[in-house]
């Protein structure tokens, strides 16, 4: 049995139903979509099984809803994407700042780009955006297309 | 000893020299540093943006400029990406045509690293050394791409030049040469006491620190963890060629220079090998234009630690969605933790000591919060200041 499979087999074991798909690609790379509120469980059970690396989270607008992927990595070898769904506006997304220290900058990151509130994140202050940039333009959603960006940001700063 | 009084040091965010600016507020009780905040993002644009709106051939050009020392190590993390969804792979010959690229854009890297350390310590003889040693990797990738900074080897489906026997002697030639400079550099990194007295135990790094957050690459592997994606989660050829992966238990910014330095002997050896196994054959296969809809991850360990990019297509001849992280991100709070507690005065050493894709330290803004009163100072005069306190005496 693989080592992927192995994972596989915990994760199903573990999680049961809060498991919306699974999938292995290839060698070295699981997908696994969750349902939203499982997030803290299945991290904090990916970090005791050796997911304690944290690479990065990637947010994806679908149209109606953020997907949140955390990239985990076991012993830097297998790459594991977890997957959520959460509503655009008004979604409660935990932090896992407590569980995987690590991944502070990357919350701060999707909550800038992306208009994600994670709960209990100590400081979700501006960290990449420049200053005075509008609050609730989040650059990333597909709403924002560059010309909005730039008819609705810049033309305002041409203009002082 | 507390002086009982907070200063915030505000630390960047430009500096023309350098690549990339970035702001660190640090809060400081007399000399010893308590605590910092980092503000990124002064060199943010839009890149993940502009990756939506191109095809997927326009974008290897972008990938390549997102960095202007590891470019080749993007290209290669996007065109692997790409070549996943498509299911295809990269022809043998091309694939340790990669590797060469790869490993000798890290002795590039490494050497220029290795340069600026020194230099923020003040010994700028040997910065001067390491840097002309350097051109010799420059010459050679510049022999086999046309190219100093952005190689443009990679491409979709392989690489688009190809190493010829004729120039495989002159690249072993400037292999030899580097090997004895780095191994005399190492000799002489251990015995200068300069070097000495200002990296040990300096913006140490505890092993458990590194793992909690997240730290990558060589920061991760000078603090004794053996980790690294060309090992543990091989690409290109790294499965077939042998190598060490090196690491040090020191902890500190002398054990990254010494990490560094071994990773450019390895790597040394590496060309070397592939040099010797290259397989014959073509050098890339054609892809389509559309990509069909999926997902996508891939990582490379890139100079500075892993990178990582995700890809997400809709089956058009765009990208859906594209993610970079790359390596400097994940050590920055491995590096705020490495701040606590040192001395103002190692703030550029320890700061250049991840190796960041920025070192912004131009401008600094002294406040003294009970007088409220502004001093500025630029780089050169802190140093200068820094030099005095610490009563070094510089090579």
């Amino acid at each position: 049995m693989r080592r992927e499979d192995r994972i596989v087999t915990k994760l199903r074991e573990k999680l049961k139903e809060k498991i919306i798909t699974i999938n292995v690609p290839r060698e070295r790379r699981i997908f696994i979509h969750i349902k939203p509120d499982a997030l803290r469980e299945s991290i904090k059970f990916l970090r005791d099984i050796g997911f304690r690396h944290i690479s990065t989270i990637t947010g994806v607008d679908t149209g109606d809803s953020i997907e949140l992927i955390y990239h985990l990595a076991l012993d830097g070898s297998i790459e594991l994407s977890l997957k959520l769904k959460v509503q655009k506006d008004d979604h409660k997304v935990p932090t896992i700042t407590d569980i995987i220290p690590g991944v502070v900058l990357y919350e701060r990151e999707v909550h800038e780009m992306f208009g994600v509130n994670f709960e209990g994140h100590p400081d979700l202050s501006p960290l990449i955006l420049p200053e005075g940039w509008p609050r609730n333009i989040y650059p990333l959603r597909k709403k924002y297309t560059l010309e909005h960006l730039r008819n609705s940001i810049f033309k305002e700063e041409d203009e002082k | 000893m507390s002086y009982g009084s907070i200063v915030k040091v505000p630390f960047g965010p430009q500096h023309p020299a350098l690549k990339e600016p970035e702001h660190f507020l640090f809060e400081i009780d007399g000399e010893i540093i308590v605590n910092v905040k980092p503000r990124i993002g002064y060199n943010h644009r839009g890149i993940e943006k502009a990756f939506e709106r191109r095809t997927y051939i326009q974008n290897i050009y972008l990938a390549e400029r997102i960095c202007g020392i590891c470019s080749d190590a993007h290209t290669t993390c996007y065109t692997q990406a790409i070549e996943d969804l498509l299911g295809l792979d990269a022809p043998p010959r091309a694939r340790y045509i990669r590797v060469i690229v790869a490993e000798l854009e890290r002795i590039h890297s490494h050497s220029l690293w290795l340069g600026i350390a020194v230099h923020e310590i003040g010994f700028d003889t040997f910065f001067m050394y390491l840097w002309r040693d350097r051109e010799a990797v420059m010459d050679i990738l510049e022999l086999i791409s046309g190219n100093r900074v952005h190689y443009a080897m990679n491409t979709i489906g392989g690489v688009r030049r190809d190493i010829t026997p004729e120039i495989i002697p002159k690249i072993i030639r400037s292999l030899d040469f580097l090997e004895k400079r780095t191994k005399y550099y190492m000799k002489a990194l251990r015995s200068e006491r300069t070097v000495l007295k200002r990296t040990v135990d300096v913006g140490v790094l505890k092993p458990k620190d590194a793992v909690e957050l997240c730290a990558v690459g060589p920061t991760l592997r000078a603090s004794g963890v053996k980790n690294d994606v060309r090992g543990d989660d091989p690409y290109a050829a790294y499965d077939e060629i042998p190598f060490n992966i090196v690491t040090d238990d020191g902890c500190d910014v002398f054990s990254r220079m010494l990490v560094r330095c071994g990773e450019i002997l390895e790597s040394i050896n590496m060309i070397r090998y592939a040099l010797d196994h290259m397989p014959s054959g073509m050098l890339r296969v054609r892809m389509p234009m559309a990509v069909k809809p999926g997902e996508a991850v891939s990582r490379v360990e890139a100079p500075r630690g892993e990178l990582i990019h995700y890809v997400k297509s809709n089956g058009s001849t765009r990208p859906e969605r594209y993610k970079v992280r790359s390596p400097t991100l994940a050590n920055i709070p491995a590096l705020c933790r490495m701040f606590i507690g040192q001395h103002v005065a190692d703030i550029p050493i320890i700061l250049a000591g991840i190796d960041p894709c920025f070192a912004c330290m131009d401008r600094l803004v002294f406040i003294d919060v009970k007088t409220n009163k502004r001093k500025s100072l630029d780089f050169e005069s802190f140093s200068e200041m820094v030099r005095k306190q610490r009563n070094f005496r510089l090579a």
